[in-house]
């Protein structure tokens, strides 16, 4: 009875308008308190976030739904769906993250509202389906869920590095099929859940490897050790981007796969002219290779095809770099404008992209119309540089939601920005090579300082009174130059918060870790509120 | 055996970068040319009125500088060299010619760009850019690289003779110091080798970090005494092996293999003979520097060359120096974050005993080692283990 | 005629509507999430931990590769 009474007490007191506009509209930033929404270490939700009717209808329905339902309809447009379900059971990078992509989506646009969030899931919708498409290729194609029996489409599927873009294959893009052998297994996957890489990095270590290289080195080799790589293709394409580590990884992956390889390395020095005829020598003795192992001629006109529609992907990046620059409409989260570049430009052009740029173009140019603040809790306009801890692409949503942080740009979307000229050969592996060169990590990490040290003038460009410096624990590039950028932050004044982490490997640096480190810098420095506190201090570090 | 005459005079001109050869060459208007890599033709920076360095920094302590630069998890390699060049020890360098090879040393001299370390008004450090693999297109570009950022910025900045005659004269001091070398290094093959590792080591060094014609009538002073020195009637050692691996510019290190019984019979690591003192020869139709490119990416066995041949190649050359040498075994030494390194050795120290029969002693190590206990534990064991293996051989004959 | 047609709609719009409850239900407190994250995940690693894997370190290592036949 007491119980009761007390209970009717307190509604007395709820502001019931209040309450009913928080329900159809949700609760404004600073009342929103996501962190409590987590349930204690596993990062599940007690219950998902409520946005207000309208969003939270539009999450559930046009995302959750749509992505689940999707996840069905793209595993049965691959053609193979026995495939697919002995791959997931087959293969751990499968099995742990394909079901649970959806909480990938939940992490990256917590807190998100209105066109944002729109924009925001159409590129993850669009990485999603360009995922399915390649494991279903895979499976399609993999021997070992064939009894070992080669079947016509592994004759015509080409591996590759993940860092060997797909625009080296369109040639033969009509006629054979390009995938990465990386990029789902390790790349999608650490991010999706971030316990699955670490048996490969702990694997490559089992049989001798220090735990100093690379890890996302270690991982792609760790792949191989645990005999957890579909053998999908008769031949396989490496190159040395970006560093030390992906070069020596060759050695080890060359062993395992046991078959013809091609090393299709770029220049360092990509600045000097005097390499540039050198790299489009290396690109086309590669093309070599492919038609002397496939037996299929090269062929020009699927070349030209590919590479002007590649174009209008790079024609529509520049647009939004500029909106994201130059004004507070750009609808795009710091996180999936990172991982969708990335994805795209590396993988090449696929019909998707295309589709998905529609949709965000329909979407920015409404937001640049009516002067929509996608993001209006913004104190600080950050870019991200150096690379990112993959299993913390969204910590970026997190400082947003708790500091106000908007993380408006990055390093790696800044890389492979160059046209592809088709109207002559010469012109088109002219620009083809200049495009490999400029591949992600690479473009500002190697070839000489004035390259990393480009983050002044992008600074200036994107209008950020903030930088967020990755430092990646193991990359030895970027280790090597810590210093002076510690020199430069205190000449130049620049806000600069180090985020140290090992790229994929969680267990280094924690997620939790990474956000006290920002933290500790908004209260100490910047004398902040955070805007959510209850974002803070949480534990997830169980979660994926 | 008999000691060497020259080899306290080689041990103490180790102990300086800028020793007392290099002061006087300098002294007699010769130009320092400081170098990391085998990427950069140690014979193009010895053209006539300059003379090449191979940069070291013995006696390094704790880099502290250079970790504040370079951060504690770059290989210490690097790091030595970085604070050598803080500390001013490398003042005496008229340019570096770098490579972009391995990220460690390439930051390092991109630091020499950045901070203006080297207190010489006229010093430069240029870049050149290496291919990974062993074809036409790569000799060709390598071939550009060196007459573009070598001998071309050697000629703009201090009016170096670099003409086609020049380079034959450095290709001809050059080949005589890798015959001499050479010859020394037969000595190691024999069953009974009449020379150790550690004074092999300090000849080998000193054609790198010296100007080779002060230091040539004392090489050929060495191989005649080694044509009648005979080794001790009990041999110091109890096995041999190669030394393989990645950055060893410390005799004290082959030293402490030494001391705990295994005589080191080859060196297939950088500042390593093997390859490294090879004769250049210009072939047929060559330009002296086409015969320069070809030689240096022909011989090196760097992993960092991407061909799957080539790659595939390097496992049978270390079981043919085994071979060759007579030895036991190898030791396969990795500098402490040395990326290439770390993955060559996982697949030597995997593939060398399994498909050569040959035993590894697969190591990780710092830039300076002398007197690593733990080390020294390491290598007992393997000595050890060699001794039984060589035991139950002889049992089962 | 047009009764049992609207029945059948109505019964058939009832069960939509109750499936879709049901996946909001699913959605909104997250038992998609928990069902993977306490139930699936353990079950594929633990089929993950038992699976036979090739010790890759017996691959040849020689000259030659395999080649596409």
């Amino acid at each position: 009875m007491k119980k009761l009474k007390a209970k009717l007490q307190a509604l007395k007191k709820v502001d019931y308008k209040k309450a009913a506009r928080d329900f159809w509209y949700g609760k404004p930033h600073e009342e929103r308190r996501l962190g409590d929404l987590y349930e204690d270490k596993t990062g599940l939700y007690k219950h998902r976030e409520w946005r207000g009717v309208k969003d939270t209808l539009y999450y559930f329905n046009n995302i959750w739904l749509y992505n689940y339902a999707h996840m069905v309809t793209d595993v049965v447009k691959g053609g193979d769906p026995v495939a697919f379900l002995k791959g997931t059971l087959r293969y751990r990078w499968m099995g742990q993250t394909y079901l649970t992509v959806m909480h990938w989506y939940d992490r990256g646009m917590e807190g998100m509202r209105g066109e944002a969030l729109r924009a925001t899931a159409w590129h993850y919708r669009a990485m999603t389906s360009e995922t399915i498409r390649q494991f279903t290729r895979m499976f399609a194609a993999d021997s070992k869920l064939h009894g070992g029996k080669k079947n016509a489409l592994w004759y015509k599927t080409l591996a590759h590095d993940e860092t060997v873009s797909g625009c080296i294959f369109y040639p033969w893009r009509d006629v054979i099929d390009d995938v990465p052998l990386q990029m789902v297994p390790y790349f999608v996957s650490v991010h999706v859940n971030s316990d699955t890489v670490l048996h490969y990095i702990d694997a490559v270590q089992s049989i001798g490897l220090p735990a100093d290289p690379c890890p996302m080195c270690q991982a792609e080799a760790g792949i191989f050790v645990l005999d957890d790589y579909p053998d999908y293709s008769p031949l396989m394409v490496t190159t040395n981007e970006a560093c030390d580590g992906s070069v020596a990884t060759s050695i080890l992956q060359d062993w395992f796969m046991n078959k013809p390889l091609f090393a299709m390395p770029q220049p360092m020095r990509f600045d000097d002219p005097l390499v540039q005829e050198h790299c489009q020598r290396e690109i086309e003795e590669c093309w070599r290779f492919i038609e002397k192992h496939t037996g299929i001629p090269f062929d020009w006109n699927q070349y030209v095809k590919y590479a002007e529609r590649y174009n209008q992907l790079t024609a529509f990046e520049r647009e939004k770099w500029d909106v994201a620059a130059n004004s507070p409409y750009y609808p795009i989260s710091g996180v999936a404008q990172a991982l969708y570049r990335i994805y795209y430009s590396q993988d090449g052009d696929r019909q998707i992209w295309h589709d998905t740029d529609k949709k965000v173009r329909r979407i920015m140019e409404k937001c640049v119309r009516e002067k929509i603040e996608t993001f209006p809790k913004t104190r600080h306009r950050a870019i991200a540089w150096s690379c990112a801890p993959l299993y913390y692409s969204h910590w970026c949503t997190w400082a947003y939601n708790c500091w106000g942080i908007n993380c408006v740009i990055n390093m790696d979307s800044l890389m492979f920005d160059q046209d592809l000229r088709t109207d002559t050969y010469e012109h088109a592996i002219e620009d083809l090579a200049w495009f490999n060169e400029k591949a992600p990590m690479r473009a500002m990490a190697v070839g000489g300082h004035d390259h990393i040290f480009q983050l002044w003038d992008y600074m200036e460009r994107f209008h950020c009174d903030m930088v967020v410096m990755y430092d990646q624990l193991q990359c030895k590039g970027m280790q090597g130059i810590h210093g002076m950028f510690e020199d430069e932050f205190r000449k130049r004044n620049i806000h600069a918060i180090w985020v140290p982490h090992a790229l994929p490997d969680k267990r280094t640096v924690s997620r939790g870790e990474i956000r006290r480190i920002i933290s500790d810098y908004m209260t100490t420095v910047m004398h902040e509120e955070p805007l959510d506190p209850s974002l803070v201090d949480f534990d997830d570090s169980m979660s994926w | 055996m008999r000691d060497l005459k020259h080899l306290i005079k080689f041990e103490n001109l180790l102990l300086e970068a800028n020793n007392a050869l290099v002061r006087q060459a300098r002294e007699e208007g010769k130009l320092a040319l400081g170098y990391t890599c085998y990427f950069m033709p140690e014979v193009l920076l010895d053209l006539p009125g300059c003379f090449s360095v191979r940069l070291r920094a013995p006696r390094s302590t704790s880099p502290d500088m250079a970790t504040y630069y370079m951060s504690s998890r770059t290989c210490l390699y690097g790091r030595c060299l970085l604070e050598r060049a803080l500390e001013g020890g490398f003042n005496f360098l008229d340019a570096q010619l770098a490579t972009e090879t391995c990220t460690v040393t390439c930051r390092f001299q991109e630091h020499l760009q950045m901070m203006n370390i080297i207190q010489n008004p006229k010093f430069f450090c240029e870049f050149i850019d290496v291919p990974f693999k062993k074809t036409p297109n790569s000799y060709e570009h390598y071939r550009r690289q060196l007459q573009a950022h070598v001998l071309d910025k050697l000629h703009e900045h201090y009016g170096v003779d670099v003409s086609d005659d020049a380079i034959r004269a450095a290709i001809a001091q050059h080949n005589e110091v890798c015959r001499l070398v050479t010859a020394i290094g037969e000595y190691r093959k024999l069953d009974r080798p009449t020379i150790t590792g550690f004074e092999f080591q300090l000849i080998q060094l000193v054609t790198l970090c010296c100007p080779k014609y002060l230091i040539i009538d004392d090489l050929r002073e060495t191989l005649e005494e080694l044509k009648t020195r005979e080794p001790d009637d009990r041999p110091g050692y109890r096995c041999k092996v190669v030394m393989a691996g990645s950055e060893n510019d410390d005799p004290y290190f082959t030293k402490l293999v030494e001391d705990c019984g295994a005589l080191v019979v080859a060196d297939r690591h950088c500042y390593g003979s093997l390859p490294g003192r090879e004769e250049i020869e210009i072939r047929e139709g060559e330009t002296p520097l086409a015969a320069v490119a070809r030689h240096y990416l022909d011989t090196g066995m760097c992993p960092r060359f991407m061909e799957q041949d080539v790659m595939r190649s390097r496992k049978q050359y270390l079981a043919d120096l085994v071979r060759e040498y007579k030895a036991d075994g190898v030791i396969l030494e990795q500098m402490k974050f040395c990326e290439y390194w770390s993955y060559e050795r996982v697949i030597d120290t995997l593939v060398l005993p399994r498909d050569y029969g040959i035993p590894v002693c697969s190591i990780e190590k710092e830039y300076v080692n002398g007197s690593s206990g733990q080390l020294r534990t390491r290598f007992q064991a393997f000595v050890e283990s060699i001794e039984i293996k060589k035991i139950q051989g002889g049992v089962r004959g | 005629m047009m009764k049992k047609i609207l029945r059948l709609a109505g019964k058939l719009a009832a069960i939509a509507a109750a499936v879709y409850g049901v996946l909001f239900a699913v959605f909104y407190f997250d038992l998609d999430g928990k069902f993977l994250y306490h139930v699936w995940i353990p079950f594929v690693n633990r089929r993950y931990e038992k699976l036979e894997r090739k010790d890759v370190t017996k691959t040849p290592y020689g000259m030659t590769v395999e080649k596409a036949e």
